[in-house]
């Protein structure tokens, strides 16, 4: 059964909807983070193989299917390291936000900057 | 790798992510995405890959919890609880992208297939080949540091974009 | 050496990106100086890159010496060295026009530099890219460095900045997925592998569903309709300097990508016969209504530009949808000439104020010389010859009636009636009207007006040397003709 996959497609759906509903951006950034796990997760699921063992290469001669596939493990490092540079970009925009507007929350945000003057 | 513990996990990271996302204490929030980060690492172990969840365990859990309870530290704890009026707009488009995902996972191949592609093209190369071309037994590392290396050059390259960025936005005028 | 040139185009603006926060402890004048010079060596060497694979054929190189799948390589064709030499090019004008206002960054100077260089190498990066995962590092990579850059406007930037963090990030995630999809059920990432194995594999739902996801997440980051809502905030509110680098090439780079994965790699026309291109072509359609009718309400001159831009981007994506070669020709030639045309006008713009509303317009009346590039550009945008724009236009206009889509016909001229409109209120208000207040800007520095002026002349060359450009290059570039 492919269950484990359907708990990335749950996991995706619970990060997206939280990425687009809630109104805190800490919260956004909550979901985003769930969001790119689901997927990591996926990518990690179509690695696996049955009774295999990790793909390190003990003893010479191993059989490949004998051995998880390595590569989604290699790009899964990539993508996690770039999420964790994404997340740090987005704290440091959130810290001058807060620091400028007193508020991360959306729709607070939005009033305080259609009611602060823009003249050039 | 019990498929027991693996099922009980997905259970755990599930109620971690519900956590995370409801909670209406930004700090508790914080608290739970690490935790969330510390049972993917357990996920990403349960599934064979140790590389993945040492970064997960140390980048993911680690790194990201200390950067989110750093920026609460100087912005607010508190969150306000007015409804989004974008949620219905968000619940339609999220049940449409799950639909399509649903639908286009039908054919995907049974999980843990050995026989299924990319099991068989492409990767076993890394596996039969790494310690004659590499001389290196992890082929994870072998394809992280030679055979892709190119994507880690870039990786580290978005690392020091990042520290970029903090210095750009966040450093104090002199 | 030759082959190099298809990987150097890549390393020299990594290398000058690195160099410049050594610059910021010693000697932070030599940012701009040297920013500026190394996206002209890589102008310069995208050109000799090109005219060697036109001559040549392409140039494929494995890094490493991993021959792919099993490695990554980066692959030079007609129509990637291309669009490499049009990114270079405006990014030169672009960093060459924003070195006056970069100032303002003060000691960090050589930090915006660095973050705008690596935008760079994430889009050359991205473009000559021959596999999938690659293309999502650089996309990333050139992503964040943009984030970052838009957020340092502070005030109104910094929310901008945040959404499009979210989008962003959104849209490269799906792509992601759409990669996934497409492993699962090829085992490859190699572009050249996955092309291959398209017509075993085109009846799985895995493949229709990367099809979709992958269609999204680049529509996304290319600004089409409907998934274009981060795009104005951020070019309004963004500084001048990095509105006039991004507006002009991000998007141009997603369009690429869009062109490159869907009509070469993937075909899901061809090979199931998926109503994509019809999507992708009704996407632009849409696109060029809804980008210039909200132009014209506009009362800011950068929001003006920035729905400008939706609009223009839709006729690429109706070439694209279309795909005969005559809506590829145009859709390609229109890359080099919004691109183009779009780096005049945001420089214009903010050479003259950064916001300039329209309540106090007549500022930009002592700016003859800038006046004039901003008519030219509009022009462009309008499509009338000898501007660039109207050759993109015709050839887009000649696809339609290939194609038999005589609404898309209508929709390409309204778009022209559309931003004769909203080009002539912007250049009138801005550099003739009458102004609210006594001040008037006095014509832009010598840096700005260079790269006004060889944009102006580019702006007309490509419009009076179309044909050279569509029969050297753009004819080698579409998929009829491998």
């Amino acid at each position: 059964m492919n269950y484990p996959y359907w708990a990335a497609i749950a996991l995706l759906m619970l990060g997206l909807y939280t990425m687009i509903a809630q109104a805190n951006y800490f919260k956004k950034f909550i979901g985003m983070t769930i969001f790119q796990s689901a997927i990591i997760l996926f990518f990690l699921l179509t690695s696996v193989k049955r009774d295999a063992t990790l793909p390190v290469v003990a003893t010479p001669g191993t059989p490949s299917a004998a051995m998880m596939n390595p590569l989604p493990h290699a790009l899964m490092l990539t993508a996690i390291v770039v999420a964790v540079a994404t997340a740090g970009v987005a704290f440091a925009i959130l810290v001058r936000l807060y620091a400028t507007y007193g508020s991360l929350e959306e729709g607070v945000i939005a009033a305080r900057v259609t009611a602060e003057p823009h003249e050039p | 790798m019990s498929e027991l513990v693996l099922a009980g996990l997905l259970v755990l990271l599930g109620a971690l992510a519900l956590v995370a996302v409801s909670a209406a204490d930004l700090l508790i929030a914080a608290i739970a995405l690490g935790a969330y980060g510390f049972a993917l690492a357990l996920v990403w172990a349960a599934l064979g890959a140790p590389d993945v969840s040492f970064t997960e365990a140390v980048v993911g859990a680690g790194a990201t919890t200390v950067f989110f309870l750093a920026a609460l530290l100087r912005t607010s704890r508190r969150r306000s609880n007015v409804p989004n009026p974008q949620r219905l707009v968000a619940l339609g488009a999220v049940l449409a992208v799950g639909l399509v995902l649903l639908v286009a996972t039908r054919q995907l191949p049974l999980w843990g297939d050995v026989g299924a592609p990319p099991s068989t093209h492409v990767s076993p190369r890394y596996l039969e080949r790494t310690l004659e071309e590499t001389l290196t037994p992890n082929a994870v590392t072998a394809v992280v540091a030679d055979y892709r290396s190119y994507d880690t050059l870039i990786e580290t390259l978005v690392i020091f974009t990042g520290g970029l960025a903090g210095w750009l936005l966040l450093a104090r005028p002199r | 050496m030759h082959r190099q040139l298809a990987i150097l185009p890549v390393l020299v603006p990594l290398v000058a990106a690195l160099i410049q926060p050594i610059l910021a402890l010693a000697s932070p004048a030599a940012a701009w100086p040297i920013a500026v010079a190394a996206a002209a060596v890589t102008t310069v060497l995208a050109t000799i890159a090109l005219a060697a694979v036109l001559t040549g054929g392409t140039i494929r190189y494995p890094l490493g010496g991993w021959e792919p799948p099993w490695g990554i390589e980066v692959v030079l064709d007609p129509l990637s060295g291309f669009t490499v030499m049009v990114l270079a090019a405006v990014a030169t004008a672009s960093l060459l026009a924003g070195g006056p206002q970069a100032r303002a960054y003060g000691a960090r100077e050589p930090i915006y530099y660095a973050l705008a260089l690596i935008v760079l190498t994430g889009l050359i990066g991205m473009v000559v890219s021959g596999d999938l995962f690659n293309v999502f590092v650089f996309l990333e990579l050139s992503s964040i460095a943009s984030y970052a850059l838009v957020g340092s406007g502070g005030g109104r930037a910094l929310a901008a900045a945040f959404r499009y963090v979210i989008l962003g990030t959104m849209g490269a995630s799906f792509y992601l997925l759409g990669v996934g999809f497409l492993y699962a059920v090829t085992g490859t990432l190699n572009m050249a592998d996955l092309a291959a194995r398209v017509p075993d594999v085109s009846g799985s739902s895995l493949y229709l569903g990367g099809v979709v996801l992958i269609a999204i997440g680049l529509a996304l980051k290319m600004g089409l309709f409907p998934l274009h809502w981060w795009l104005p905030d951020v070019y309004t509110y963004a500084p001048s300097p990095v509105a006039s680098l991004l507006a002009p090439i991000a998007t141009k780079a997603a369009a690429y990508m869009v062109a490159r994965i869907l009509l070469y790699v993937l075909r899901p026309v061809e090979a199931v016969g998926l109503p994509v291109g019809t999507i992708l072509a009704w996407a632009g359609g849409l696109s060029i209504l809804f980008g210039g009718i909200l132009a014209i309400r506009q009362t800011d001159a950068r929001r003006l530009l920035a729905y400008s831009s939706v609009g223009q981007v839709g006729y690429i994506g109706v070439g694209l949808g279309l795909a005969n070669d005559a809506a590829l020709v145009g859709a390609y030639l229109h890359i080099l000439n919004h691109a183009l045309l779009k780096a005049a006008l945001f420089i214009a713009v903010g050479a003259t104020a950064l916001h300039v509303g329209f309540r106090t317009g007549g500022l930009g009346r002592g700016m003859p010389v800038t006046a004039t590039v901003a008519v030219v550009a509009g022009l462009s945008a309008v499509g009338v010859p000898p501007a660039g724009g109207f050759f993109s236009k015709w050839y887009l206009l000649q696809g339609t009636l290939e194609a038999r889509q005589p609404l898309l016909t209508v929709v390409i001229l309204l778009g022209s009636l559309l931003a004769v409109a909203y080009m002539y209120r912007l250049t009138e208000t801005v550099w003739r009207g009458q102004s609210a207040v006594p001040r008037v800007t006095p014509e832009a520095q010598p840096a700005v007006l260079i790269s006004l002026v060889v944009l102006a002349f580019a702006i007309v060359a490509a419009g009076v040397g179309n044909t050279a450009i569509v029969s050297h290059v753009l004819t080698a570039a579409v998929p009829s003709a491998r």
